[in-house]
């Protein structure tokens, strides 16, 4: 079991998780401050439920969820749950992510602008700020959601599958914002995938969930991204290749173990 | 005596239903851009028709065991409950897990409307009126319900104005808003009353299919003309003020059906919105 530590954000502890019943149980699971973790498996498997079980959006149904502290959280959702019919520029956007330190009835001031400028600068679409969100393009657009998150400050990042429906530069793109984002310091990332290749070069965790074949397991990614363990995982023969210090992941045609 | 100063020898009997009508326009055109920018167009059909439940439920219930709901107030009350009541049910259907949201707010909306038709099938002596509050005429506005409608403006102005960051917010990302800590069934249930609140007071002035048109109209005008939300909630209010009294003014001078006029006012809007479409 993972026991809280000094530098825990949050852990569950022998959960189960699920909408009304539980579909998974026995997960225990610590964000330390300095995680990089990814939750991958397959669609359908899980990786939303249990990561709204670790921000408390979503109770736990068993076991418990541990949090010593206020806990900042920037959250990233899928880019296509954000309905860009809205009228809303990129810096309309990117201030909801202060929203949360403003008081009700208050309007955002000059500090919360700052810190929107700051964000968008970070992720580097600060030239963006006024153009209507709509006209975006999907790698943008993500961006921004990004930019929104990282404006509230966070110490826990979390994104629901923040590469999906990207082409390869985009998906390159987004997860080299999130590692520089990382490396910078003081920013835990929590992020759901259900491409383990594009987590395998970036992430220093994962937690592989399937509700269907009740999986849960977390480590290193060393110790998870290998053919023995990948293969346990999938169900079937698994290559993993390294070619320039980047790591590719092949499932093998016809290779059921 | 010319038309224009037959209108306005006829003072007492325009003033309370011209004045009942600006504010009903403003009132529905601002949240009209909730309802079109959430894609729940038909929630608030939906609650247009509960609200006319309501007002039938009143008059049967007269005359069935002679409560006494004649009474305007009393009428408004009932539809006031059924409304929000209604709000407070389809704001969490609309989130439900067991079937879609659009499929429980159809299932009201027919519900209503067939619950409707039999109640008004039952009160065949006050088809007239019934027909008034379903159509709209906004010929006889009591003081009252005036009174009831200002109040209304003036209670939804304040909780818009004062949590709209947080309504902004929960309406265009409940996921993420979730996700940060608001309780997004709080704030979806006051955007909702605050709907509840508006359709029936709007509907006795101007009539229930009239309210309807107003939520959807004068919005989808506002965002075609305009690129940004704070100036959209500003231009649909004036759109559904100047269609409203327009549709007043114009259905008094030419003797038309007040409730059509003043629709199809606003379906003016949405033509030159999209001839000078924001870019």
């Amino acid at each position: 079991m993972n026991s809280p530590t000094l530098s825990t954000l949050v852990a569950v502890e022998d959960a189960a998780i699920g909408y009304g019943s539980p579909f998974l149980h026995g997960i225990s699971l610590t964000v330390s401050s300095s995680d990089f973790l990814a939750i991958v498996g397959p669609n359908g498997g899980g990786k939303t439920t249990l990561l709204r079980t670790l921000l408390g959006v979503q109770p736990v149904l068993n076991g418990r969820r541990v949090q010593d502290a206020p806990l900042r959280i920037g959250y990233v959702p899928q880019r296509d749950h954000v309905d860009a019919f809205w009228p809303l520029t990129v810096a309309e956007v990117t201030i909801m992510g202060r929203y949360r330190l403003v008081a009700r009835g208050r309007r955002p001031g000059a500090r919360d602008r700052e810190a929107v400028a700051t964000a968008l600068d970070r992720v580097g679409i600060a030239d963006l700020a006024p153009r209507a969100f709509r006209t975006l393009s999907g790698g943008q657009r993500q961006r921004t959601l990004i930019a929104r998150a990282l404006a509230s400050e966070p110490q826990l990042l979390a994104l629901d599958e923040p590469t999906s429906g990207m082409d390869p530069p985009a998906e390159l793109d987004a997860m080299d914002v999130l590692r520089d984002l990382h490396r910078a310091g003081g920013l835990a990332v929590v992020m759901v995938s259900h491409r383990l290749e594009a987590v395998a070069n970036y992430a220093s965790r994962l937690a592989f969930v399937d509700k269907d074949r009740q999986l849960f397991h977390v480590g290193s990614l060393e110790s998870m991204v290998n053919p023995d363990a990948l293969g346990e995982l999938y169900g079937r023969r698994v290559t993993v290749r390294q070619e320039n210090g980047r790591r590719f992941v092949y499932p093998e045609p016809g290779g059921e173990r | 005596m010319n038309a224009w100063e037959g209108f306005l020898a006829a003072r007492d009997i325009w003033q309370e239903p011209l004045v009942a009508s600006l504010l009903a326009g403003a009132l529905c055109g601002f949240l009209g851009i909730y309802v079109v920018l959430r894609r729940t167009v038909f929630v608030s059909a939906a609650l247009t028709q509960l609200s006319t439940l309501g007002i039938i439920v009143a008059l049967i219930l007269e005359e069935a065991i002679g409560v006494e709901a004649e009474h305007a107030g009393v009428q408004l009350a009932v539809a006031l409950a059924f409304s929000m009541a209604g709000a407070l049910v389809l704001g969490l259907a609309l989130h439900g897990r067991k079937l879609p949201g659009e499929a429980s707010v159809g299932v009201i909306y027919v519900l209503a409307g067939a619950l409707v038709v039999l109640g008004a099938n039952r009160l065949v002596h006050a088809a007239h009126d019934l027909n008034a509050m379903v159509f709209g005429n906004a010929v006889a506005v009591p003081v009252s319900d005036l009174i009831v409608l200002a109040v209304v403006v003036v209670v939804c102005a304040t909780l818009h104005a004062l949590f709209a960051k947080e309504l902004v917010f929960v309406s265009f990302d409940g996921e993420t808003a979730a996700a940060l800590g608001f309780d997004t069934r709080f704030w979806n249930g006051l955007l909702f009353l605050t709907l509840g609140l508006a359709i029936p007071v709007s509907a006795r002035a101007l009539g229930a299919l009239p309210v309807f048109a107003f939520l959807t109209i004068p919005a989808a005008a506002a965002l075609l003309l305009v690129g940004r939300l704070r100036p959209a909630f500003l231009v649909a209010s004036i759109i559904g003020v100047v269609a409203a009294t327009g549709g007043y003014l114009v259905s008094w001078f030419w003797q038309l059906p007040t409730g059509a006029t003043m629709v199809t006012i606003a379906g003016l809007f949405v033509v030159v919105g999209l001839f000078f479409r924001r870019k």
